[in-house]
């Protein structure tokens, strides 16, 4: 036992198929192709929490056949257990296919596909070619294994594994227990036979046995689901509808009472039919006779009695015929549901669509404004939808899947499709089925952007002109635009194109076949109207050839034809054979082809389109920046914020997966984070609610805007994220994966490629500023707005202004004392890396090895921001008394104004040092200095002379008497030093970089993640060489010798990390500032250095980083799976289930081969 | 058809593509049928991409045809507009005069005309809905009542949005009027409802075309349908969609900011 589990957990080990989903999907496709797990999802319709767990080549062998249904049951019974090798194997039909096996479904399918993790990608999409009008999920089954009863392993005499499963289908809840099936005497009819399924699987002993163990486990996990799906198949009509024999139906099935839904309880016998949509109570259209819907029921009655129903279904090719020539109206809902898959959806999660009713009850949204604004006009002409019934059903399922998937919110057009879903569906049915389609049939349709939409008509396009290249010249020719009509048949399902029962017919197969099928019918419209279309000559004529077509769909396509046979052939019927068999051709690879071949323009446009739009509406404030700048936010914008969705969604989906495999519970899910698609989170994408950034987002945003933002001191991610994950309260983009974040973090740098972000303080208050909503978030809005002043105006007074309204924190119109040393502080922090003090700077080059110059001006910062503080306090006005205060500071504000002038010429003199011609002129400087602040010179800035200050800024700091200063007075303060002012005047503008003069690191933020293009290039270095500013200070240039210097102040974390001791190290800036600016500078080399050397080995640095993250999740998941593996024991389970005691598994005895073994029964 | 414009016509006739834009639900639909059919429908159903019509409209010497191309408001179809309005020669930028936001809306899409589409293009801004606040303040109520307020039922929301606040009009004709010269835009108060002001909104439009476009690229020396080959020529490339603004935009805008 322990041994057999032994190797079992080895097994799974080194088996490929068991990489969970989303992780192999990351690691095994770059390509930005499906996975298989996606494949294998969407060809069996399985909601997004599956994957492919075993797979097996198998005969599926079905007993009944069509004329002996009633006695074949009886005789089934005695060949296929006890003597399976002499029984006549001729007896039933045969079909070879693949047996699937995931988390919660045994699927099998005529199609042969592979989705083992090491088969070929071209093998995994094998399944897309034609598919004979069987669907991609072909002749087979689809069964959640909480709809089979009992498994038994056959006699063979040879190798041959057989199974015999046994279905739920037909045991009445009621009398479930005592397994007679049709024997069961409480049923007033006999049941329809339970048919018995038997697979023959091929393939190694080994392999039979690991699918088996595979299966059984599941099995187990599917006990618990039995009672959820005898309630979901309650509302199946079929449970109803194969109660009676067919000619014993009651007659008018229409009891227009309107059973509540999910009463599923009880009286069984006594309960009426499901809910079968508006239909049931507002009449289906179209006439019900012309339909010949009796004889269809009849055909699905005979068709669903033998090969079981809603679950239990098997699809044999007469299911695939009786879909195509349309379905019955009372059956169509569920016909819907089972072949979209959406039925599935239910499966898992029955109760979700009241769920979300329920919790949002009474929330109004812009979505919810919209669907208002559609309700009566969406099928008006329907009885169902002039009634208040029909239009709350309507409002509830729109609404409902609003709230869902907010990120589509509401799209017109919904409206239709879901109104004509509702004639034929209960309002949960409508809703899944909504879901099914959103998400999986119609991908991005409805998406903000209708991304899908306008893929799907470039497709469209080229395959016209692929295949009717006359038609197409033509239309190139007369400039007809193709999609303004097949835009509509696309987007509402040929809805309120074609009349509803020719839509509906459409419907039907495009449930069962995919997307597909909106194309060749497309196609085929356009081929039976040709000839008409080429003598159209513009878009009025050709619109009214299609639209006379469609109103005559109904009518003989043959009228004049002698043969009574072909007369009676409808312009409909001719359609359907043009489409389906002219145009078999296209197939979903077609489609999917081509999908991939446009995708990339087609998101281009909508993104330049979306970025024109947006920038245009940013309003009046966004005129002060330039179009170039404004264009450049928005890249540096939604690049920030799709690099970091792409970071959270493959983080979260790591996260998912590996909790998902640890409780190996079946999770449900229309999963939008599964299905990891590289693009999520592109703009055109329609990524609808990620449109502002967060605090965190804002400092990734910075550190690729603003050199300063840039953090120092990188840290390590775990420790980052300790510190994000504590932040209470933070919408951050951490707290979507708290706990054990640390792990899967590790695997790539939450800041992605680009430089980290610093924290500080300034930071902080900048995003309070910007975020004038508070909504903790900016949008693009706000940080055009935020900008605009500091970029636009140029005024250094306004500058100021800003940069004192960041400290005001009441806005009272005064900093205090804690103020001004956190605007100290920033003035540090802002200038670590050097001011680049605008046309100024520009002359910096030629000062080559000028080394003692550019320290002394880097000193310049330091000793300014020291003589700032000091100034501060000595100008500070103490609480009280502030009046006879303001007089003399507004004096010395005039003053200042006064000798603005020389303030300029000062302000030149701090960059003149670089300037090789310039003459030095301090006089006029200290000239100034002496009259108004005395301010010590530069030259002798030292400890000398500040020694006695530093006595006078430490009193000012006695906590005992409250001091601040007013906006006056910092004008003063700043305007009285040269350096600061020059920091105001440009320095402060410039360090953000704009379009104009792009930091070079923002560019290596933008390559992103997973190898793919940004969604919007930025704009290249060199499209602005003329700035000398920017590659002077290019980062990768550091070593040369014409960069300036770093600044004193660039201690950076060191110096001014929140929560150090403030007062204590301005008192060392004061008193001893030569020896930390040497210290600092050494610090900021090293850590220079260091940045230049983390540049250059940047790739592969991450590279292995990312290699090792995934060894790490890689062992977390197996490790998962291991548990999971040991949990699933057959110990634990058997006191779950409390049935008859499991046969110990096959592999425990050798012999398990020669006996028959029921391997499992409830 | 091709010669129809030639000595046979008294009247010079020519076709003018014209596109309406603007927000969801205000009434462009209406305002269409109301033109070409002379009709009212309470509950349309929405546009879904986009619907096309004809529409002839005469003046004392020319006769004008009206190629209509009527856009779904959604604020999503946007991006699917530059299709439609390529090569429009005028276009209606319509508003709900019931509601304040349904003018930002209009006034974006101005902006994006007057930078996308054709150079030259004539936009009249027209507020529709005046039925519903022309003569007392009451008719605001009744708009969100089943039977009198057909078109706030129509056009829904709205008609309950505002009927609480007692004054039904929420953008006063002055400041679209004021909005309007300084754009040089046409102005005009409508209800499709009623009829009012609709067709002479058309005819405005059609008066102020000027002669030169009608030969220009749409008009031409053959008027009508078959005109259109002459300016397919220079835009093969651009079959899709969004592609129809890059056409547009080659000619006077190339540079702009994104």
């Amino acid at each position: 036992m322990f041994l057999s589990n032994l190797v079992q957990k080895a097994q799974q080990l080194i088996d490929p198929s068991t990489l969970p989903g989303p992780l192999a999907n990351l690691t095994s496709n770059p390509t930005g192709r499906p996975s298989k797990a996606q494949l294998f999802r969407q060809q069996f319709r399985l909601p997004d929490s599956q994957n492919p767990l075993h797979e097996i080549t198998a005969e599926l062998t079905l007993p009944t056949s069509p004329q002996s249904a009633k006695n074949a049951a009886g005789q089934t019974r005695n060949w296929d257990k006890s003597n399976w090798d002499a029984a006549p194997r001729e007896r039933g039909t045969h079909y070879v296919g693949q047996l699937h096996l995931s988390e919660g479904f045994l699927c099998f399918s005529t199609v042969n596909t592979s989705f083992v993790g090491n088969a070929s990608a071209a093998a995994s999409s094998a399944f897309t070619g034609r598919t004979h009008g069987t669907g991609p999920a072909g002749n087979g089954f689809t069964l959640p294994l909480c709809a089979v009863r009992r498994v038994e392993r056959l006699h063979t005499q040879s190798y041959m594994f057989a199974l015999s499963i046994s279905t739920w289908n037909g045991y009445d809840s009621a009398g479930g227990s005592g397994g007679g099936g049709q024997e069961d005497a409480s049923g007033k009819v006999k049941a329809p036979t339970p048919p018995k399924l038997t697979v023959q699987l091929e393939g190694s002993r080994q392999q039979c046995e690991r699918f088996c163990d595979g299966l059984k486990k599941g099995l187990r996990q599917g006990i618990r689901e039995v009672e959820g799906m005898r309630q979901v198949t309650s509302d199946c009509y079929s449970e109803y509808f194969l109660r009676y024999d067919f000619e014993d139906l009651p007659k008018p099935p229409s009891s227009s009472d309107g059973r509540p839904a999910g009463d599923g309880e009880g009286t069984e016998g006594e309960k009426g039919p499901s809910d079968t949509g508006l239909g049931s109570i507002f009449k289906y259209p179209g006439n019900s006779r012309k339909l010949r819907d009796r004889s269809k029921m009849r055909l699905w009655h005979e068709y669903l009695r033998e090969n079981g129903r809603n679950c239990t279904l098997v699809r044999q090719p007469d299911f695939h015929r009786l879909i195509r020539v349309g379905l019955p109206n009372l059956l169509r809902g569920e016909m819907w549901e089972l072949t979209s898959g959406s039925f599935y959806l239910r499966l898992q999660q029955p109760k979700l669509y009241q769920q979300i009713l329920a919790k949002h009850a009474g929330e109004g949204s812009l979505a919810i404004e919209e669907i208002e604004k559609d309700l009566n006009r969406s099928l008006p002409e329907y009885a169902g939808f002039q009634s208040e019934e029909g239009i709350g059903r309507l409002r509830r399922v729109l609404t409902a899947y609003s709230w869902l998937n907010a990120d589509v919110g509401y799209c017109q057009a919904m409206n239709i499709v879901v109104a004509a879903l509702l004639i034929y569906l209960s309002e949960p049915q409508a809703f899944y089925l909504l879901s099914i389609l959103c998400d999986r049939l119609l991908p991005g349709y409805y998406s903000q952007t209708m991304y899908g939409t306008l893929l799907d008509q470039r497709v469209f396009e080229s395959l016209v002109e692929k295949t009717m290249p006359i038609l197409w010249d033509h239309l190139v020719r007369n400039d007809v635009q193709l999609s303004v009509v097949s835009l509509p048949w696309f987007l509402s399902l040929y809805i309120n194109s074609m009349p509803l029962i020719f839509a509906f017919r459409v419907l039907d197969v495009f449930f069962l076949e995919g997307p597909k099928v909106l194309f060749q019918i497309g196609l085929a419209i356009l081929r039976i109207n040709g000839e008409a279309l080429l003598d159209a000559t513009d878009d009025g004529s050709f619109i009214s050839v299609l639209k006379s077509y469609f109103a005559r769909l109904g009518a003989s396509a043959h009228p004049r034809s002698e043969n009574p046979k072909h007369r009676a052939i409808t312009h409909f019927q001719a359609l359907m054979v043009v489409a389906f068999k002219e145009f078999e051709g296209i197939t979903q690879h077609t489609i999917s082809e081509q999908r991939a071949k446009h995708k990339g323009p087609v998101l281009e446009n909508i993104e330049s389109f979306a970025k024109r739009t947006s920038i245009r509406n940013l309003g009046p404030e966004a005129k002060k920046l330039s179009p170039t700048d404004l264009a450049f936010l928005y890249d540096r914008f939604y690049a920030v914020l799709y690099a970091r969705q792409q970071r959270q969604q493959v983080l979260q989906a790591a996260e998912l997966e590996a909790r998902r495999r640890q409780r190996q519970d079946v999770k449900a899910g229309s999963g939008a984070a599964e299905g990891v698609t590289p693009e999520m989170g592109r703009v055109a994408m329609g990524a609808g609610e990620k449109t502002a950034m967060d605090y965190d987002a804002f400092r990734e945003f910075l550190a690729g805007v603003a050199r300063w933002a840039v953090t120092d001191s990188p840290s390590s991610p775990v420790k980052e994220e300790g510190r994000a994950g504590g932040k209470g309260g933070g919408n951050g983009y951490f707290n979507a994966f708290p706990g054990r974040a640390g792990g899967t973090g590790r695997r790539m740098s939450v800041w992605g490629s680009g430089p980290e972000p610093a924290e500080h303080d300034f930071l902080q208050r900048l995003f309070a500023r910007w975020d004038c909503e508070g909504t903790g978030e900016v949008s693009l809005q706000n940080v055009v707005y935020g900008l605009a002043p500091i970029k636009g105006g140029r005024d250094i007074m306004a500058s100021i202004a800003y940069f004192f309204e960041l400290y005001d924190d009441d806005k009272d119109g005064r900093v205090d004392r804690e103020g001004i040393l956190r605007m100290s502080e920033a003035l540090l922090f802002l200038s670590r890396r050097g001011v680049e003090s605008g046309a100024g700077a520009a002359a910096s080059g030629p000062v080559v090895g000028a080394d003692g110059e550019i320290k002394s001006r880097d000193e310049l910062f330091l000793g300014a921001v020291s003589a700032f503080i000091r100034r501060c306090f000595e100008y500070a006005d103490p609480d009280s008394g502030e009046r006879e205060r303001e007089g003399q500071v507004e004096e010395g504000v005039d003053l200042l104004d006064l000798n603005d002038e020389d303030e300029k010429a000062g302000a030149e003199q701090v960059d003149e040092p670089d300037h090789p011609l310039a003459t030095p002129p301090p006089s006029t400087s200290n000239a100034k200095d002496d009259g108004m602040l005395a301010r010590p010179s530069h030259h002798t800035f030292g400890q000398t002379s500040t020694a006695p200050k530093h006595a006078a800024a430490n009193a000012a700091l006695d906590p005992s008497s409250p001091v601040h200063i007013t906006l006056p007075t910092f004008r003063m303060l700043v305007l009285a030093d040269e350096t600061l002012e020059s920091f105001f005047d440009s320095g402060f503008a410039n360090s953000f970089h704009l379009a104009d003069a792009p930091l070079p690191s923002s560019t290596i933020t933008s390559p992103s993640f997973l190898g793919l293009a940004p969604p919007a290039a930025h704009p290249p270095i060199s499209a602005s060489p003329t700035q000398a500013a920017s590659p002077a200070l290019s980062p990768g240039d550091a070593g040369g010798p014409h960069i300036p210097a770093i600044s004193p102040g660039g201690a950076g974390a060191g110096v001014v990390g929140p929560g150090r001791g403030l007062r204590g190290m301005l008192d060392n800036i004061v008193t001893d500032g030569m020896r930390v600016a040497a210290e600092v500078r050494r610090r900021m080399d090293d850590a220079q250095k260091e940045l230049d050397r983390s540049a250059s080995v940047r790739g592969t640095e991450d590279d292995e980083e990312g290699e090792d993250g995934d060894e790490t999740v890689g062992d977390l998941l197996d490790g998962a799976d291991a548990d999971a593996g040991g949990a699933g024991k057959p110990g634990l389970s058997e006191g779950r289930v409390g049935g008859p005691p499991l046969s110990p598994p096959p592999a425990d005895g050798g012999k398990g081969g020669t006996e028959k073994s029921t391997m499992f029964e409830r | 058809m091709a010669d129809s414009s030639q000595p046979s016509a008294p009247k010079p006739s020519s076709s003018v593509k014209l596109v309406l834009l603007g927000e969801a639900a205000v009434g462009k639909s209406s305002l269409v049928l109301r033109f070409v059919n002379n009709d009212f429908q309470p509950n349309k159903e929405p546009t879904i991409g986009a619907a096309f019509l004809t529409q002839k409209c005469q003046l004392p010497t020319r006769t004008i045809k009206f190629e209509i191309w009527d856009t779904a408001g959604q604020e999503r179809f946007a991006s699917l507009a530059p299709m439609y309005y390529r090569n429009a020669q005028s276009a209606l930028v319509v508003y709900d005069v019931t509601k304040a936001s349904s003018l930002v809306k209009a006034k974006h899409w101005v902006a994006e005309l007057q930078r996308q589409a054709s150079p030259g293009i004539v936009i009249a801004l027209v507020g529709n809905k005046l039925d519903l606040c022309e003569d007392d303040a009451e008719g605001g109520d009744e708009g969100e009542g089943e039977g009198q307020g057909e078109e706030a039922g129509e056009e829904a929301g709205e008609g309950k949005g505002e009927g609480d606040d007692g004054k039904v009009r929420k953008v006063s004709a002055k400041d679209a009027k004021s909005y309007a010269d300084d754009e040089h835009l046409l102005f005009f108060e409508t209800s499709a409802k009623t009829g009012h002001n609709v067709n002479d909104v058309f005819t405005a439009i059609a008066n102020k075309i000027p002669e030169a476009s009608l030969k220009g690229p749409r008009g031409g020396a053959t008027a009508g349908g078959g005109t259109q080959a002459a300016i397919s020529a220079g835009q093969d490339s651009s079959r899709v969609n969004l592609n129809a603004r890059q056409g547009a935009e080659g000619g006077p805008k190339e540079g702009c900011a994104c």
